[in-house]
């Protein structure tokens, strides 16, 4: 993974990457271990403690990107540009993952691999606006024009988050409800699991998107070296 | 009296033995079982009978849930991978620039 190179952040971003790394152990060690095996749906829902924190990197991911873009708008300052690409990156990855390992749930607990769903749609429909940020970023070099336009794409896409959010409750969909809204909660062991997983996921994609924007800050650097010493 | 008594046994065998042997019909080992593999051949293309109750289809979940975690890894994985390719690329292009520079000899 690229490293933050900066001594005092390069500390910090090695004791969450330790942290991290510790947590994952711990977490799979609930998950697999302590928490029990569900009764109706079997050992297909601990799917469920990987899926939901993914979705809540997804969130952590666009909506940096989100923040980053706006304040780049506000600014013009390259080092936001970098947070929102790396942002809509690590939210993509998170997204992928929730799309891929949902339906592997679904195929169990539904008997489809996939349903049009209000909050599947909508998630669908998140991951389809931030990989055209990605797309439109990765054609060449982005000038100014194009950055500027992907970000307005990231804030597009920071509407869609809340529904997919509200989506279940608003539109009455299938998707379990399970730890929000009037779910039935869950045992003990499994919140535990579930909680270790969050905070593991946090801290994952924390890292990602850190060391993201760092690489994504080098990479302008030495865009704008070159350009110089072309035109020297 | 003994060769009248033998008479009459042997006739009278020789009278019911054919109508007791057509009453048991045994089991007849080609003709009669064909016909039965036939009827039955006939029920099964004519009717399919479903399943019902929570049996009707046996999802694997252990396979699908090792399937889920094995993605999140290898979607992990590759994204490392990605980011170690674009730190290379950087890096390889701040070598190339700084060799320019050394050659041009600029500072």
């Amino acid at each position: 993974m690229n490293r933050p190179r900066q001594s005092g952040s390069s500390t910090a971003w090695s004791l969450i990457l330790f942290a991290t790394l510790a947590l994952f152990a711990v977490t799979l060690y609930w998950i697999f271990v302590v928490a029990p095996v569900e009764q109706q749906m079997g050992i297909v829902q601990k799917i469920f403690y990987f899926h939901v924190p993914s979705a809540y990197a997804m969130y952590i991911g666009f909506g940096v990107s989100a923040v980053g873009s706006a304040v780049y708008l506000l600014k013009r300052d390259p080092k936001w540009d970098a947070l929102g690409v790396a942002g809509a990156e690590v939210g993509s990855l998170f997204c992928l993952i929730v799309l891929l390992t949902g339906p592997l749930w679904a195929r169990k607990a539904w008997g489809v691999w996939w349903t049009w769903d209000p909050r599947l749609t909508t998630t669908l429909l998140a991951g389809m606006i931030f990989a055209a940020y990605l797309s439109l970023r990765s054609m060449g070099s982005a000038g100014e024009v194009e950055k500027r336009f992907a970000a307005g794409l990231a804030l597009f896409g920071l509407v869609d988050l809340p529904l997919i959010h509200y989506s279940v409750q608003r539109w009455r969909g299938v998707h379990p409800t399970v730890i929000t809204g009037k779910g039935g909660g869950l045992e003990s062991e499994m919140y535990w699991a579930l909680g270790l997983s969050f905070i593991a996921f946090t801290g994952l994609a924390v890292l990602l998107i850190w060391a993201r924007a760092s690489a994504e800050r080098q990479r302008e650097q030495t865009a704008e070296l070159r350009f110089e010493l072309m035109h020297r | 009296m003994r060769a009248l008594i033998a008479a009459l046994v042997l006739g009278s065998t020789m009278l019911i033995a054919p109508p007791a042997l057509a009453d048991e019909q045994p089991a007849e080992p080609d003709g009669g079982s064909a016909e039965t593999k036939e009827d039955a051949a006939e029920e099964r293309a004519a009717q399919f009978v479903g399943v019902r109750g929570p049996e009707a289809e046996s999802v694997p979940g252990g396979a699908l849930m090792l399937g889920a975690y094995a993605i999140v890894w290898a979607l992990l994985f590759l994204y490392l991978m990605r980011m170690r390719g674009l730190q290379r690329n950087t890096a390889e292009e701040l070598e190339r620039l700084s060799a320019e520079i050394r050659a041009s000899g600029g500072s």
